[in-house]
C-alpha cells in the first residue's frame, strides 16, 4: 500500500486528506491513510491469556510481535467470521503496530475539508469521541476515526494506561 | 565563503560532542582507577604520565568542543601534574583525594553539559583553589610564565583601569603548536583575525625543523609564530583566545613595557632569537617535552591499543541480534520444511541444512558476545567508595574482587550496579565492626569484602561476602515483630534472613546517610528479580555473610521447553524447571478442593494452566497430562499441560512493545513455524495462583 502518493495530482487549492475506508457490518468506516503500514489477510493468532474477547491474540509479522483487535467483536457489528476474505489493517499509532480486524477494505478517498462534517451525538457503534467527523462522499457516509485516541484508550486495553 | 566554513565547523562539533563526552568519560574512570590503585603508595612515573594524559586529554577535548568551564579545573590539574612528572613538587598521599575531588568535579561539570545536570559552581572554584594552592606552594617563583598563576594576576587589572588609552599594553606572544594541530580541525586564520581585533597587530612566523623541502607533509605543522600585539585587552583574553588551540605549553605570553625599544628592534629584525632568548631556559623545556615519547599521546590523539575496538550504538549492535535472532528462525522453518522430505533423496540439502544451522549458531554466539561486557566495569566502581566510607565510618577495611572478566549483558550491568552498590554499602556500615571490636573478636583488625563472579552453567552468580558479625536473628526476629510482620520463633534461620527483604526493614540502630533508611534489600531484591535473578542470603554469627545473587547470562535468549495445552504453545524457561512426569491416580490428593501431587513424599500444588488463562483444554486430569514440576526460590508447583513438546533455544521477544503486559508471561519467542508462543513465567504464574486460588 503505497501511501502519500495521489494526492498530488488532484487540482484544487484544498488541503485534501487521504483516508483509507473499511466496512463493519453496515457501516462504513475512514481512518487516515498515513496510519496504516500494510494490508493483509487473517492468519492464525496466538491467544493472549485472560484477554478481553475482541483482542484475538498476536501474530508474527516479521519477528514483530503485534497484537490483532477485532473491530466487529468490541463494537458489536457485523459477524465476527474468520474466512479467506477477512482482513487485518496492520496500523502504526502512537509508535506501535497493531493490527485490526474488519469485514473489509474498500478504498482509499480523499477528503477536502468542506466535505467533512462534524458528527452528531450518536449514531455510530463507536463512541462519538473517537469520531473525528462524517465524511460525504458521492452520496455516501464515511465515519471518520480517530485511530490513535481509539486505540490508546482505556476500554481497548491495547495499551498500558500509564502514560 | 568564512561563515560557511564556520556552519560547518558548528555542525561537526556538535555531531562530535557525543564522543567527547564518552571519551572524556573514559579518562575519568582511567583516572580514578589509577589513584584508587594507589592506595597511600606514591605513584611511579609511568602512572603519574598516565594520569596527566587523561587530564591533558579531558583539557584538550574540552578545548576544541567549547566547553570553556571544564578546561579550568583541568587545567590546574594538568599544571599539578606536570610539575609532579618534573619533581618540581614533592608527592604527598593528601593529593590522591584533592586529584580524586577534582575528577568529581570534572565529571560534574560533563554531566552538565551532556545531561543538562545542576553543576556546583561553588566546588569548580573551591577545588580550582585547592590545588592552585598546591601548585603555587612550592614553586612560584620558578616558571612564572606558566599556567594560571599569571593569569589570574592579570585578570583583575583591566577591570580595574577601565580608561583605554592609559592600559595599553605590548603583548609578545610565541605560539609553537604541535605538528598535529591542522588534523584536530583548527583553523588559524580565524584566531589571526581574533587577535587583530584586539588591537594592532604584527605576525612572524617562523619555520622550524625542516630540513628537506621536498619531504614535507602539508598537513603537518612546521611553523611557530611569533605575534606582537598592541592592545587595551589582558593576558587573560589573549589567552582566552588561544584556549582552544594551544595547550600551556604552546603558547608564551609577555606583557613588555609599552614602547620598549629593544623589543621593537628586535621585532623589526624578523628574527626569533633575541627576543627568546631571556626565556631560554623554558624554551628548552617545552621542546625537550615536545620530543618527549609520551607527547603524541598526551595532544589527545589516540595511541594504537585504542584502535583496536570500535564505537558501536547499543542499537545498531540491539538491530544485528534482533535481524540474527530473525535468521534463526528461517533456518527453524527451513528445517522444519525439511525434516518432512525423503534423506534418501535429498542427502545433499540435509547436510546443507545442518551446516546451516551450525552457521546460524555460530554467527548468533558471536553477535551476542558483542552484548557481552565484563563485569569488572562495575567491580572497579568499589575500591573508590570503599576507601571513602572506611575513612568515614572509621572501619579497616580490604576488598577483594575475583572474576572480574566474567562477562554479562551489557543491559544486565546497567542494572546489577544499583543492588551491588546497596550490598556493599550494607557491608561496609552494618556487617563489618570497627578495628577495635574485631580485634576484641579476635579476629584481624582489617575486615574484608570479597566480591566474586563467576559464570555456572546458564547463570551468572555474583557473591558479597564480608567477615563481619554476621545476621543478628534475634534482632531481625525482633524488628520484624515491631513493623508487624508474621514470624514465630521456630523458623529456620533460611526464612529468618528473608525477613530482611520486606519493605522498609532495618536492623541498624541509627539511620545514617549511608545506609540504615530501610530501603535497601527490598530494592536489591526487586532490582534483580526484575532481571530474572535470585537473590540468597547465608549468615553464620560472627562469621559473615554471603549474599549470593544469581542472573541470566543475557536478556535476550533463553532454554526453554515447549509444552502445548489445547491449541496453544508455550514456553517454560529451563532451567525453573525440575523434573516432568506424569502422575498417577494414586498420587494425586486434594486439600481444601485443590489438587497437589505426591512426589516423593513431598506434596506439590498443582496449577493446571488451562485453567489459569481461561482457556480449552485437551486434557483437565492430571493422570492424563503431564506435569512439569517447577521451582521458584524454593518453592515448588506443578504445571498440568497436556503435553511435551521439544526444547528449543528461543529468542525472547517483547510483547510490550505493540501491546500490554501479560500476566504469567515475561515475553513471547517465534517458533520454528512462524507462530507466536508466549514465554511462561513462573513466577508471576505462582502470584496469580495465589490470587486466583479460590475462584470457582
Amino acid at each position: 500500500m503505497e501511501t502519500g502518493q495521489g494526492s498530488g495530482d488532484r487540482s484544487g487549492t484544498n488541503i485534501v486528506s487521504e483516508y483509507l475506508t473499511f466496512t463493519l457490518g453496515n457501516e462504513e468506516y475512514g481512518i487516515d491513510i498515513l496510519k496504516v503500514q500494510e494490508i493483509r489477510g487473517y492468519d492464525t493468532v496466538t491467544h493472549i491469556a485472560n484477554a478481553p474477547e475482541f483482542i484475538k491474540g498476536v501474530i508474527n509479522l516479521r519477528g514483530v510481535i503485534v497484537p490483532i483487535v477485532d473491530m466487529r467483536i468490541k463494537f458489536k457489528v457485523g459477524e465476527p467470521s474468520y474466512n479467506e476474505f477477512t482482513v487485518v489493517i496492520i496500523m502504526n499509532v502512537l509508535g506501535r503496530v497493531i493490527g485490526m480486524v474488519v469485514d473489509g477494505v474498500s478504498d482509499v478517498v480523499g477528503l477536502s475539508p468542506e466535505q467533512i462534517k462534524p458528527a452528531p451525538e450518536m449514531g455510530a457503534a463507536m463512541d462519538t469521541d473517537y469520531i473525528t467527523g462524517l465524511g460525504t462522499l458521492n452520496d455516501q457516509m464515511l465515519i471518520l476515526v480517530d485511530i490513535e485516541k481509539l486505540m490508546s484508550s482505556e476500554e481497548m486495553q491495547v495499551m498500558d494506561q500509564v502514560n | 565563503m568564512t561563515s560557511n566554513g564556520t556552519d560547518i565547523n558548528k555542525i561537526d562539533l556538535e555531531r562530535f560532542n557525543q564522543v567527547f563526552f564518552e571519551e572524556c568519560g573514559e579518562h575519568l574512570v582511567e583516572m580514578e582507577r589509577i589513584l584508587v590503585s594507589l592506595g597511600d603508595s606514591e605513584p611511579d612515573d609511568e602512572q603519574l604520565n598516565a594520569i596527566f594524559r587523561a587530564a591533558h586529554s579531558i583539557k584538550g577535548g574540552a578545548g576544541i568542543f567549547g566547553f570553556q568551564d571544564m578546561t579550568v579545573v583541568t587545567h590546574v590539574l594538568e599544571s599539578l601534574l606536570d610539575k609532579l612528572r618534573t619533581h618540581e613538587i614533592p608527592f604527598s598521599t593528601a593529593m590522591i583525594d584533592l586529584f580524586l575531588e577534582a575528577g568529581d568535579v570534572i565529571s560534574m561539570q560533563l554531566a552538565g553539559h551532556r545531561d543538562g545536570a545542576e553543576v556546583d559552581q561553588e566546588a569548580v572554584d573551591r577545588i580550582r583553589t585547592k590545588l592552585q594552592q598546591v601548585v603555587d606552594g612550592e614553586s612560584i617563583a620558578s616558571t612564572p610564565e606558566k599556567g594560571v598563576p599569571t593569569v589570574l594576576q592579570v585578570e583583575g587589572e583591566p577591570e580595574a583601569a577601565p580608561g583605554a588609552t592609559t592600559a595599553l599594553h605590548r603583548y609578545e606572544m610565541i605560539f609553537s603548536p604541535d605538528p598535529d594541530i591542522f588534523k584536530r580541525g583548527v583553523r588559524l586564520e580565524n584566531l589571526l583575525t581574533e587577535l587583530g581585533e584586539l588591537g594592532a597587530l604584527t605576525v612572524h612566523a617562523q619555520v622550524a625543523d625542516c630540513d628537506d623541502f621536498t619531504a614535507i607533509d602539508p598537513e603537518v605543522c612546521h611553523t611557530s609564530w611569533r605575534f606582537c600585539l598592541e592592545t587595551t585587552a589582558s593576558e587573560a583574553d589573549i589567552r582566552e583566545i588561544f584556549e582552544f588551540v594551544a595547550d600551556e605549553e604552546q603558547l608564551e605570553v609577555r606583557d613588555c613595557a609599552v614602547g620598549s625599544v629593544t623589543v621593537e628592534q628586535a621585532t623589526d629584525q624578523s628574527s626569533v632569537a633575541p627576543v627568546a632568548a631571556p626565556e631560554d631556559g623554558i624554551q628548552v623545556g617545552r621542546r625537550a617535552y615536545d620530543k618527549d615519547e609520551l607527547a603524541p599521546a598526551a595532544y589527545g590523539r589516540r595511541t594504537s591499543e585504542a584502535e583496536a575496538s570500535i564505537r558501536v550504538g547499543v542499537t545498531k549492535v540491539d538491530q544485528l541480534i534482533n535481524q540474527v535472532g530473525e535468521l534463526v528462525i528461517t533456518q527453524l522453518m527451513l528445517a522444519q520444511t525439511a525434516a518432512g522430505l525423503d534423506p534418501v533423496h535429498y542427502e545433499n540439502l540435509h547436510r546443507t541444512l545442518l551446516q546451516l544451522e551450525r552457521n546460524t549458531r555460530d554467527l548468533q554466539q558471536s553477535v551476542m558476545s558483542i552484548r557481552l561486557v565484563p563485569i569488572s566495569i562495575v567491580f572497579s566502581r568499589f575500591p573508590r567508595m570503599v576507601r571513602e566510607l572506611a575513612a568515614k565510618l572509621g572501619k579497616q577495611v580490604e576488598l577483594k574482587t575475583f572474576g572480574e572478566s566474567t562477562e554479562l549483558d551489557k543491559g544486565l550491568i546497567e542494572k546489577i550496579t544499583d543492588p551491588l552498590t546497596h550490598l556493599v554499602r550494607n557491608c561496609m556500615d552494618h556487617a563489618l565492626e570497627t578495628p577495635e571490636v574485631r580485634v576484641g573478636a579476635g579476629k584481624e583488625r582489617s575486615g574484608t569484602i570479597t566480591l566474586r563472579a563467576s559464570q555456572i552453567g546458564g547463570r551468572i552468580v555474583i557473591d558479597v561476602l564480608d567477615d563481619g558479625a554476621g545476621l543478628n536473628r534475634d534482632k531481625i526476629l525482633h524488628k520484624a515483630a515491631e513493623r508487624g510482620i508474621a514470624t514465630s520463633d521456630n523458623m529456620t534461620d533460611e526464612e529468618v534472613w528473608q525477613l530482611i527483604f520486606a519493605p522498609g526493614f532495618s536492623t541498624a540502630d541509627a539511620v545514617t546517610d549511608i545506609s540504615g533508611r530501610g530501603v535497601g534489600m527490598d530494592v536489591v531484591l526487586r532490582n534483580v528479580q526484575a532481571m530474572s535473578g535470585r537473590v540468597n542470603i547465608s549468615s553464620e554469627s560472627g562469621k559473615g555473610t554471603r549474599v549470593t545473587i544469581s542472573l541470566p547470562l543475557t536478556l535476550a535468549i533463553l532454554d526453554g521447553l515447549s509444552v502445548a495445552v489445547g491449541e496453544e504453545k508455550f514456553i517454560i524457561p529451563l532451567n525453573s524447571i525440575i523434573e516432568s512426569l506424569q502422575p498417577d491416580a494414586a498420587s494425586l490428593k486434594t486439600v481444601n478442593g485443590n489438587r497437589v501431587v505426591q512426589v516423593r513424599g513431598d506434596y506439590i500444588p498443582i496449577i493446571p494452566l488451562y485453567e489459569l488463562f481461561n482457556m480449552q483444554a485437551r486434557v483437565t486430569e492430571p493422570e492424563q497430562g503431564i506435569l512439569i514440576l517447577i521451582d521458584v526460590d524454593g518453592e515448588k508447583a506443578a504445571l498440568l499441560v497436556d503435553a511435551l513438546l521439544d526444547e528449543h533455544q528461543v529468542v525472547i521477544k517483547s510483547i510490550e512493545t505493540n501491546y500490554r503486559k501479560v500476566d504469567g508471561t515475561a515475553g513471547a519467542t517465534i517458533l520454528g513455524d512462524g507462530r507466536v508462543a508466549l514465554i511462561l513465567d513462573v513466577n508471576s504464574l505462582l502470584q496469580m495462583r495465589k490470587t486466583k486460588v479460590n475462584f470457582p
